[in-house]
């Protein structure tokens, strides 16, 4: 019985969620959730569809074809070059459209090389699948970066895929384009797909440059990417994403995506469309109050350095801070901070809800991921409690 | 007051864009089709103005009763707050006395409702119109697929009489629009009797290459860009050139 899920298991930071509702003046810095509303413009475009009558029936399978060629003109944009009748897919968020992916291009027991820290679900889905997690850890130490070298010894006849999350939840890491294409060609060498979930492309900081190995035609059948409108456009509550990649590729992962949903929301496609159509300077100015925020949220971090070090993220919304261990008042005699136990004793003594390291991966013990998606009044509330806690 | 601010807006602007077009006289340029109406327009865009052309076209969903009359006076739109509608108020008369107006504008029709099309041929008279399918996208707004297709063929009659027709010859019901018309059609597509006959589309790695005949002469051109929606808007570009009698 439950043979196939007996390995997968419930994300931690919905756990530690659900023990923060038990706390009445809980403060969350947990959940990856954008605080801003869904903007106007969006809600108007999706009013309109619900008076015309068009959201109640089921799209096509791949979604609305006057969404799908809106996201290939913002493909277009962005150097990237897909046929929005064969190549793109509207999925019922970003996980659906990677459970498809990884469902569709897996068989029982391959193995999926997972860079990690990384997005907690990868992992369960890869498991739901039949296959293997294989971690590649990242490099703290050079800003959570790949490090080629380690890809190279974990690759097996069963390695099908390499898949990535860029910019990278929970490190706020954007790969630099030489190491990506260090990548490509090692996915090249050992015939891999190359999945790369681009959800907080559009929060990167400091003028920093970003680069998507889907903007090189030549990879196009190797590369499986994916993006949801989510936290770009405040709509994690929508369920609304796509993918995009070569036709080959997408006949195959639309036969997984049509056993899960059918189609995508109608309702939420719509939303999609009230989305690409926005003027770009909305997006720009949540960037702009993540910013503000991620720039408090370090200097928070800074006056509790004896607790806590980190690298500066350069995109997302999360921080990543290592958590020291003389100081933690938990497993003094290890090495490494159990993160869980850290982020339960944090959630009891203060009430302040952060998720664990290691949800993220082995290589991310003895940290906890605090998000600046929330309001800057509960990013200053959470930390007034942990200075209290530790100072 | 929002919708007596957007019955002022649509009438203001419209009376404007009148003026203007009078004033400037620029050659206008339809798109309209329930598909592929973008790329097409971005494709007409960049042929017109790589034979020397100035051009404007109107952005992304700026296609109805306030986004037309705005796309052509080269106005933003102040989408729902009162305060970003004045600039564009106040700017609006000035564009009547603006010196350099574009040769062309290419303008993408969008037409989801009866009598649409009507309102939107009230502001401008197309030279040029080309349709690039008809399918049952926005059928909800017309009682039947006859009802739609009357938008198109609203379209064909309000285009100026020594006008032409770009019709793909591919869909019976555009093909339809261009029976018994006054102006000249020039038909592309993969039919062979397509005036800009499209032969042959091989995808590659880069995107696709298209053969494409036209006016007894085969070409095969590279399209870096995936899907054969390009290879019609591409062959749509080729007729504009062919009108303006440089190629």
């Amino acid at each position: 019985m439950f043979e196939r899920v007996k390995d997968v298991n419930l994300s931690t930071i919905k756990e530690i969620e659900l023990q923060a509702s038990k706390y009445p003046d809980a403060v969350s810095l947990a959940q990856g959730i954008p605080d801003f509303d869904t903007p106007d413009f969006i809600k108007r475009r999706v009013e309109r569809a619900l008076k015309r009558g068009v959201v109640a029936k089921y799209s096509l399978s791949p979604g609305l074809p006057e969404l799908r060629e809106l996201i290939e003109e913002s493909l277009e944009k962005e150097n990237m070059f897909y046929d929005w009748e064969k190549e793109i897919l509207v999925t019922a968020g970003s996980i659906q459209g990677i459970t498809a992916t990884v469902m569709a291009i897996t068989n029982y027991g391959d193995e999926v090389i997972i860079p990690e820290p990384t997005y907690t679900s990868y992992q369960e889905v890869i498991k739901l699948a039949g296959c293997k997690p294989v971690f590649v850890p990242l490099n703290e130490k050079e800003g959570w970066s790949f490090d080629i070298e380690k890809y190279k010894k974990v690759i097996t006849k069963k390695t099908k895929a390499i898949f990535y999350c860029n910019p990278n939840n929970p490190t706020g890491t954007i790969y630099s384009k030489k190491q990506l294409l260090e990548l490509a060609e090692l996915a090249e060498k050992h015939n891999l797909f190359l999945i790369s979930d681009e959800v907080y492309k559009d929060f990167i900081y400091d003028e920093k440059k970003f680069f998507s190995l889907a903007e090189l035609p030549e990879l196009r059948k190797r590369v499986i990417r994916i993006f949801s409108f989510s936290k770009a456009f405040a709509m994690t509550g929508w369920r609304i994403a796509y993918l995009h990649s070569d036709e080959e590729n997408i006949k195959e992962i639309i036969k997984v995506h049509d056993s899960l949903v059918t189609c995508a929301p109608v309702i939420s496609q719509y939303g999609a469309m009230g989305a690409l159509e926005i003027e770009e300077e909305k997006i720009n100015e949540f960037k702009e109050r993540y910013k503000k925020r991620r720039d408090m949220m370090c200097k928070r971090i800074e006056k509790l350095n004896s607790v806590f070090s980190f690298v500066k993220p350069d995109s997302s919304y999360y921080i990543f801070p290592k958590i020291n261990p003389e100081v933690a008042d938990v497993k003094k005699k290890k090495k490494v901070v159990d993160s869980r136990e850290f982020a339960f004793w944090l959630l009891k003594k203060s009430q302040v809800a952060v998720v664990p390291g290691v949800a993220f991966g082995p290589n991310g013990e003895g940290h906890i991921r605090l998000s600046f998606g929330r309001k800057e009044e509960d990013i200053s509330d959470a930390f007034n409690r942990l200075e209290k806690l530790f100072l | 007051m929002k919708f007596i601010l957007k019955i002022f807006l649509k009438y203001y602007l419209k009376v404007i864009t009148k003026i203007v077009l009078f004033i400037h006289k620029p050659v206008v340029v339809a798109v309209a089709g329930s598909t592929n109406k973008s790329f097409v327009k971005k494709e007409v865009k960049k042929k017109l103005e790589e034979v020397g052309f100035s051009v404007r076209a109107n952005p992304k969903n700026f296609n109805t009763e306030i986004g037309l009359p705005l796309s052509i006076l080269y106005l933003p739109s102040g989408y729902n707050e009162y305060k970003r509608w004045i600039p564009a108020i106040l700017k609006a008369p000035l564009k009547i006395f603006q010196k350099k107006f574009p040769d062309f504008l290419v303008l993408s029709l969008g037409s989801s409702d009866k009598g649409d099309m009507n309102y939107l041929l009230s502001i401008i008279k197309p030279d040029i119109s080309i349709i690039t399918n008809i399918t049952q996208r926005y059928k909800e707004g017309f009682s039947d697929m006859n009802n739609l297709v009357d938008e198109y063929q609203i379209l064909a009659k309000k285009t100026r009489k020594e006008g032409v027709l770009v019709l793909n010859i591919d869909n019976y019901r555009v093909r339809e629009v261009g029976e018994n018309k006054k102006q000249k059609i020039l038909y592309y597509g993969t039919n062979k009797d397509a005036d800009i006959f499209i032969s042959k589309i091989e995808k590659n790695k880069k995107g696709q290459k298209v053969s494409i005949k036209q006016q007894g002469r085969k070409k095969d051109y590279q399209i870096n860009k995936f899907g054969e929606h390009h290879a019609y808007a591409f062959a749509v570009g080729l007729a504009m050139k062919e009108l303006c009698g440089k190629d």
